[in-house]
């Protein structure tokens, strides 16, 4: 599991990156300080072949290369080497001391050494084949770089390693062979001693490289670790916990901002569900009490028969109160799910509106309340039925919280792609705390004002609900003691 | 003992007052906070049934009105339950607290602890020399025999018995044993304890002339 972790893989391609890098880097210049060391000793050894040879015999007049070179050499091309006079003549030539490291080696065309030096290995290097030198043809054309050269650096060249030496030798056409040769030892160990560096210091970087990136690793990843920690304790029950986000601009800070708001309409949805099952379990429970306190007293004793009826109407209206709230549940749970009304009409608001007040005269004339009406065609699309409800409900409690002798009054207005409902009364008004709650499920402000029984403290929840199903607003606004004004707006449809 | 419910759910009351009467004690009932704590503050009752939900005054406003001037036992009855609720509902001033739905035989037993309680009477059970009385099962027996009262009767000796030792006045006595629909005629009184006398014996309970009646703790 931790192999897989985002962390690791980022460690080991970074490490991979960074072996490859600092190995390519490594390789690259080691081998350019290799080449430059080789380059430099050539170009010594180089000058001391020229300084060390000339051409001509090297004291006897040679026999068969003269034909040779009478046969087709360029004019002043020598068919043998000898060695520098004042090299022959010092003795301290070639030792290979500090001040002077080369050593001589020259040979005959037919094979015999004639001079060597004193500290020429001491195994003589075999003498090159001149066949083994690439096939190269001994008369080379004349190319143009090479007029300008004396003629013994016109001979045919070959270099080589052997070993810890490093040689250069030229051949006559004839046969004869001058070397110049030269420990690296020295260049060897320093190269050697590079290689090493190189490596340590590349090992080093190495672990520096890892040591940061694994920092930077962790720091990249630590939001999301507290991401994942609170989450986690999120997900284990306490949805007050948010992601604390120091950078909001960030990709992860947009990503906390996402999540925190998730998990706030979450927390808010969660409070909402407990507060609403604890409204209606306190609601169902009253009816519930006068049921068992009803039956508990009823049956402890035997009764005339005129108490048991009394017992079981007051059961009757407390079941009835039951009914009425969970169907009311029900509603509110399927508005919650978001259905859409499914019988959507071309209606006339208004006209539903007169038949809800017809319908309710009855309730009005008991309070002595008189219902204005004044309104005009107000099209708009919707259930008839749902918005009947809605109207009713807006008409009910106008009239039930009115003042004995007041009056209701139903306006209408279209205007602005809105068609507007007005019920006005003219009761004690809403006090200004409870408006912001009055459409709260189960909310009841003064108990005065809800005092009628028989209210779930639903109705405006559900008239709400309806209105905005149909994309739809329903306000309020009320003086106290001055009564209260509902309004339904909904799109007006043309 | 008299007892007031205030409920503002007319069936409830209804059948909590019936229960309560049933059960041997005088009850008045009222619909809302305002009536409820009028009520509780002009009478003396021995114990109150409180709702919280109430129209015109809730259940902790009475409640914190009522014990500025009277430390009758009140027993609140809501519907919710959180833990919250019945700290404030105690923290207030209530002495038990009920959660509705409740069991009836709950109530009226929570009902008898809270009047015991109040009278300083731990056990259930009340002895008086060879009488003993047993307010659970409202049994009075007399050297291991039992004594049939009526209600009222029953009701009286009780509230003598638990004020033994100290002079109930009539007044105390028509306070307590008769509730408001209960008229008041001035010799019912002196009816039950003629009647008690000759079921327990006629020195049992004492007269003092001008000023009541009561159960000598020597007896």
């Amino acid at each position: 599991m931790m192999i897989h972790s985002i962390r690791w893989r980022l460690q080991a391609w970074h490490g991979f990156i960074l072996v490859l890098v600092l190995a390519g880097f490594g390789f690259a210049a080691y081998q350019a300080s290799r080449d430059n060391q080789f380059r430099r000793v050539d170009q010594e050894l180089e000058r001391e072949w020229v300084f060390a040879f000339r051409p001509g015999p090297p004291g006897r007049p040679p026999s068969g290369p003269e034909r040779d070179m009478s046969r087709g050499s360029e004019p002043g091309e020598p068919s043998e080497f000898r060695l520098n006079r004042r090299l022959a003549m010092d003795p301290e030539a070639g030792a290979m001391d500090e001040r002077n490291p080369f050593y001589y080696i020259l040979w005959q065309a037919d094979g015999t050494v004639t001079a060597r030096s004193q500290g020429a290995p001491a195994d003589i290097p075999p003498r090159p084949q001149r066949d083994g030198l690439g096939g190269r043809p001994l008369q080379r054309p004349a190319q143009p770089n090479i007029d300008g050269l004396p003629p013994t650096r016109r001979m045919p060249r070959e270099i080589r390693t052997r070993g810890e030496f490093r040689e250069l030798w030229r051949f006559t056409p004839q046969g004869g062979c001058a070397l110049v040769g030269r420990s690296m030892a020295s260049e060897l160990a320093a190269l050697r001693r590079l290689a090493l560096e190189l490596c340590s210091a590349g090992t080093a970087i190495l672990v520096l490289g890892l040591a940061g990136g694994w920092w930077l690793a962790t720091r990249a990843i630590r939001p999301i670790d507290d991401i994942s920690d609170t989450a986690m304790k999120i997900a284990a029950g306490d949805l007050s916990q948010r992601i604390s986000a120091a950078d909001t601009e960030s990709e992860l800070g947009r990503l906390v901002h996402v999540l925190n708001s998730t998990f706030n309409r979450l927390e808010a949805a969660f409070a909402q569900q407990a507060r609403f099952v604890s409204d209606a379990s306190h609601e169902l429970r009253t009816p519930v009490t006068v049921i068992l306190s009803q039956t508990q007293t009823t049956l402890a004793r035997e009764r005339p028969g005129a108490e048991y009826r009394e017992a079981l109407e007051a059961c009757q209206r407390a079941a009835q109160r039951m009914r009425k709230l969970t169907e009311s549940l029900l509603e509110l749970a399927r508005l919650d799910r978001g259905l859409q009304p499914p019988n959507c009409k071309k209606i006339d608001l208004a006209q539903i509106a007169k038949e809800c007040a017809d319908l309710l005269r009855p309730l009005a004339a008991e309070k002595r309340v008189q219902i204005e009406w004044d309104a005009p065609s107000l099209p708009c699309s919707g259930d008839a039925e749902r918005l009947g409800q809605v109207v009713t409900n807006l008409l009910t409690n106008a009239i039930q919280f009115n003042s004995t002798g007041g009056e209701v009054r139903i306006t209408g207005a279209a205007s602005e792609g809105l068609v507007c409902l007005t019920v006005a009364d003219t009761g004690i008004g809403i006090a200004s705390e409870d408006i912001p709650h009055i459409f709260e499920r189960f909310y009841r402000g003064d108990k005065s004002r809800s005092g009628t029984q028989g209210h779930t403290g639903l109705g405006l929840a559900i008239s709400k609900s309806i209105v905005e199903a149909h994309g739809g607003r329903l306000e309020v606004t009320s003086q106290p003691g001055a009564g209260a004004t509902f309004t339904i707006k909904l799109p007006l449809e043309t | 003992m008299r007892v007031l419910v205030v409920e503002d759910e007319p069936d409830l009351l209804a059948s909590l007052l019936k229960a309560v009467r049933e059960d041997g004690y005088a009850a008045d009932g009222a619909a809302d906070g305002e009536e409820g704590l009028f009520k509780a503050e002009s009478s003396e009752y021995d114990a109150i049934l409180l709702d919280v939900m109430l129209p015109r005054m809730n259940g902790w406003d009475v409640l914190r009105k009522l014990r500025a001037s009277r430390k009758t036992p009140v027993l609140m009855l809501t519907a919710r339950d959180a833990i919250q609720d019945r700290v404030r509902g105690l923290d207030t001033g209530a002495d038990d607290y009920l959660v509705k739905p409740f069991d009836l035989d709950e109530l009226l037993a929570r009902l008898r602890a809270l009047i015991r309680r109040a009278a300083s009477q731990g056990q259930p059970a009340i002895e008086i020399g060879p009488l003993i009385i047993d307010t659970v099962a409202r049994t009075v027996s007399l050297r291991g025999n039992p004594v049939i009262l009526t209600a009222r009767e029953y009701a009286l000796l009780e509230f003598l018995a638990l004020h033994r030792g100290k002079v109930v006045t009539r007044t105390m006595l028509y306070e307590h044993l008769f509730d408001e629909n209960d008229s008041t005629l001035s010799n019912l009184l002196d009816v039950h304890v003629s009647n008690i006398r000759k079921k327990l014996g006629h020195d049992f309970i004492t007269t003092r002339r001008g000023h009541g009646y009561c159960i000598e703790t020597g007896k």
